[in-house]
């Protein structure tokens, strides 16, 4: 049942005092309540000035009511695109908070809602985190509107859809769901739709926040969605029959389900052709491996397998070692922990600053340390080794998670050696293939092996990619 | 929410069978046989397998024609719920024995190779550690990480064999038949228990997508398996000589100190470990695994992955009751293997047996 307050009176005035109580007329800088005589008879605009485009509100919604001679309706008298009839103030204060312009006639149980906002965001710009260069440059800007048509322009199909599912009360956020209808997997769909309905927060602003309300296991170290600022990458996944969440005020999209592999493909793989390509995804593997372990396995040779390392380098790393005090567990930590300082610094130091951060780094936590025999000059090597590597991941997220599984296996390996640094190994990879994202393994499709486009480590040529990613169980499996 | 059920397909059997029995071709086993047969020690695994094969095969036809089942139930179908349940008893008691015995045997090696200065317990509750959490993580994960790890570990293989060619003289297989023919079939009978995981494994039928995948695993994985266990022994044979090999402890680390890459490598022995160690993280895992799940499925437990823990405690303390690594290797490890190798060439028989005379009676 309907309460009757909420209903829109015959009586102007009586709307008017009503929606200047609610909308706190007066303390509100930027809400305007416009009372308007015409020929036809009295009107009252309600409206932020801050969020409406002022210039159509008085060309396409002012001057038509006042200059009309016969009293037409609302709707077919105004030049705006959108136009919506509002049956109780609900829905006049759900249009107001969308930044549209309300309008309320004299004598009339309904009012009527002008879209025409002008929410003020970034233009879109070259994406700065993902970077390509071959390929597409644009990327992702605060805007959803901005942002869903781009991708629909890379998508123009009747398929596309782009669903709404709202979340939070203080206020009220949705959350577009963009994917394609007959390509994506529908129980995956009603997961994502059920996750959402169950946050039960007041407030979920952004994408980024989402992200963590809806995955699944919070706490582990491994990503479960896919996040991406490249409007490029988005449309491939969803053409692939994955689904992409996006929210207002983002710059940024979720992928899901994500898998192990899509954190390792950056777009640009596709782009290249595919020897140049894989090359590069080979360096970045061997780079990754590098991050990793090459801290751990220096520890694990130095302390106990001395053995392994032919007899000049071993005593070129002891006379290296020679004057330094401390073990080299606690040497190589001191050394990675200073370049997570750095890293650390580098992304929060104010940009007139930056410099500041590469003589600091090179010049006291390097070449100092070394002099003043507070670490060995092949540990500062290693570390540096290891740093750079870790900055050649394609994903930020999957960024931390080589960088804190490179502090448990330097962890690890200071205990056994070899075979505690193999069990922690074994424990890490044991976890990352037991994990599952929106059902899918984390592995998928290297293991458990389906039908796919095998675009693991490396990719085959794009005419040979006969399947959609079966993992996803996808609506139609044939690519070609 | 699991978008592909049951998702094991014959990749990640064939990758599990093969680390499961392959590793025998790694550890001390081979210097256990060559005490017998001397330089001829490659020939015992083929006798094995042939004595092996006839019920291995009877055992998977009986699984092929019985659908539905998987070891235990089979047993149970068709012995009736008492001997059944009694003989399987006895697999898993076998496998629990030998799973006590083999551990303890991969500890001392690691300790007394590796890290001769730590305490055996502490490495066996590290290496314990490893494979519970491996184990708890299930089939699914231990099959994909060993089909994810088999790269590398096959890289291994291949690399030692190709160095160990350098030390060979293959004039060293002669007198062909070592100590002589019956020895080795003597050996290769008693001691074909060294190869019950192949049964043991057969407790997972139904957990693959389908029977079939199960059936070209298995096959593929213990035929790579027999392949490189008898390749390992020849060369181990050609590296060592006639009187050398019984003396020789372990030889497959033996044969890792030997070999060099090229002048500048000349003791690369740590990074052969590495494969040896990963796969022995994987057998014992599944093994575990295979091992709880045979106790689970006996007893009617389930989940049974909860057992995990209490297993490896007792697994722990029974390894440790053997006073040196000498008596659980020679005086616990062969008399146990020659007692329960029977119990696995046999009971496939009477499970065939059984089938026919339930077969006739239902017609």
């Amino acid at each position: 049942m309907k309460n009757k307050e909420t209903l829109i009176s015959r009586d102007l005035s009586k709307n008017q005092e009503y929606i200047e109580t609610q909308y706190s007329h007066g303390v509100n800088m930027d809400f305007v309540s416009r009372p308007l005589t015409a020929a036809t008879g009295r009107y009252h605009l309600f409206f932020y000035s801050t969020t409406v485009d002022t210039k159509q509100l008085s060309n396409h919604v002012i001057s038509p009511i006042l200059s009309s001679k016969k009293d037409v309706p609302l709707p077919a008298l105004l030049a705006v695109p959108g136009i919506e009839s509002l049956k109780d103030m609900k829905k006049v204060e759900d249009a107001l908070s969308s930044g549209y312009v309300v309008i309320f006639q004299e004598g009339c149980r309904e009012a009527y809602a002008a879209k025409i906002p002008d929410l003020k965001h970034r233009a879109i710009e070259k994406a700065e985190n993902e970077k390509t260069v071959k390929g597409p440059k644009e990327a992702f800007t605060e805007s959803l509107d901005t942002n869903i048509s781009i991708i629909r322009k890379r998508l123009p199909s009747k398929d596309t859809i782009v669903e709404n599912v709202e979340i939070g009360a203080r206020p009220a956020m949705s959350v577009s769901l963009v994917y394609i209808r007959d390509l994506a997997n529908p129980e995956v769909l009603d997961n994502i739709r059920k996750r959402l309905k169950s946050i039960s927060v007041d407030t979920v602003c952004n994408i980024e926040i989402l992200e963590q309300f809806i995955e699944e296991r919070p706490l582990s170290l491994f990503p479960t969605m896919l996040y991406s600022e490249r409007p490029d990458n988005a449309s491939n996944y969803i053409a692939e029959g994955f689904i992409v969440l996006m929210m207002d005020n983002s710059s940024s999209c979720l992928i899901a389900p994500a898998t192990i592999w899509s954190f390792f493909h950056s777009p640009e793989d596709r782009y290249l052709r595919v020897i140049f390509g894989n090359f590069s995804r080979f360096i970045r593997a061997s780079a990754y491996l590098i991050t990793l372990f090459v801290s751990a396995v220096y520890i694990a040779i130095t302390n106990f397998h001395s053995q392994l390392i032919p007899i000049d380098l071993l005593l070129a790393i002891a006379a290296s070692r020679e004057r330094v005090p401390v073990p080299v567990f606690i040497e190589v930590l001191i050394m990675e922990f200073a370049f997570e300082l750095i890293r650390e610094a580098g992304i929060r130091i104010p940009s007139p600053l930056g410099p500041t951060i590469g003589i600091v780094g090179a010049l006291i936590l390097g070449q100092a340390a070394v002099q003043a025999n507070i670490v060995s000059p092949i540990v500062v090597i290693l570390v540096a080794l290891s740093g750079l590597s870790s900055f050649t991941a394609a994903n930020y997220s999957i960024n931390h998670t080589l960088r804190i599984s490179r502090f448990i296996f330097i962890c690890a390996s200071s205990l056994f050696g070899f075979m505690s640094l193999l069990g922690a190994i074994m424990i890490w990879t044991v976890y990352l293939v037991s994990i599952k994202s929106f059902g899918v393994s984390y592995m998928s499709p290297a293991t458990p092996s389906t039908k796919s486009t095998h675009d693991t480590f490396f990719r085959i040529l794009l005419k040979k990619e006969r399947w959609r990613p079966v993992f996803l169980k996808p609506q139609d499996k044939d690519k070609q | 929410m699991v978008l592909v059920k049951r998702p094991l397909k014959t990749r990640e059997l064939l990758t599990m069978a093969w680390f499961m029995v392959g590793l025998k071709s790694a550890d001390t086993t081979p210097a256990m046989l060559a005490g017998h047969t001397k330089n001829a020690v490659w020939l015992v695994p083929i006798a094995s397998l042939l004595f092996l094969l006839p019920s291995f095969l009877l055992l998977m036809h009986l699984l092929k024609k019985h659908k539905n089942y998987n070891l235990v139930e089979l047993i149970q179908h068709l012995l009736g719920s008492k001997i059944g349940t009694l003989l399987c008893l006895l697999i898993f008691l076998s496998a629990f024995i030998v799973i006590v015995l083999d551990l303890r045997n991969y500890v001392e090696q690691i300790n007394y190779l590796y890290f001769p200065n730590a305490s055996t317990t502490f490495i066996f509750t590290i290496f314990l550690l490893v494979c519970f959490i491996t184990a708890s993580k299930g089939l699914e994960s231990i099959g994909s990480i060993s089909w994810m790890f088999m790269p590398f570990i096959l890289f291994t293989i291949i690399f030692i064999l190709w160095l160990g060619q350098s030390n060979a003289v293959w004039n060293r297989i002669f007198p062909i038949f070592g100590s002589g023919l019956g020895v080795i079939l003597t050996e290769g009978w008693n001691k074909s228990s060294l190869f019950l995981e192949m049964f043991l494994l057969t407790i997972g039928y139904q957990a693959f997508r389908e029977p079939k995948f199960f059936r070209r695993g298995i096959y593929l994985g213990s035929g790579l398996a027999f392949f490189f266990i008898t390749f390992f022994y020849l060369t181990y044979a050609i590296v060592f000589d006639y009187n050398t090999i019984e003396n020789v402890a372990f030889p497959y680390q033996e044969t890792t100190e030997i070999v060099t890459l090229g002048h500048f490598f000349t003791n690369v022995s740590t990074f052969f470990m590495v494969g040896w160690l990963i796969c022995s993280f994987l057998r014992f895992s599944v093994f575990l695994y295979l091992l709880v799940w045979t106790f689970g499925a006996i007893f009617k437990v389930k989940p049974f992955e909860s057992y995990l823990l209490p297993f490896c405690f007792l697994i722990l303390t029974l390894g440790s009751i053997a006073p040196s690594f000498v008596t659980n290797e020679l005086s616990v490890r062969e008399v146990v293997l020659e007692y329960i190798s029977p119990i696995f060439l046999l009971f496939p028989f009477l499970l065939w047996v059984m089938s026919l005379l339930r077969g006739r009676r239902e017609r």
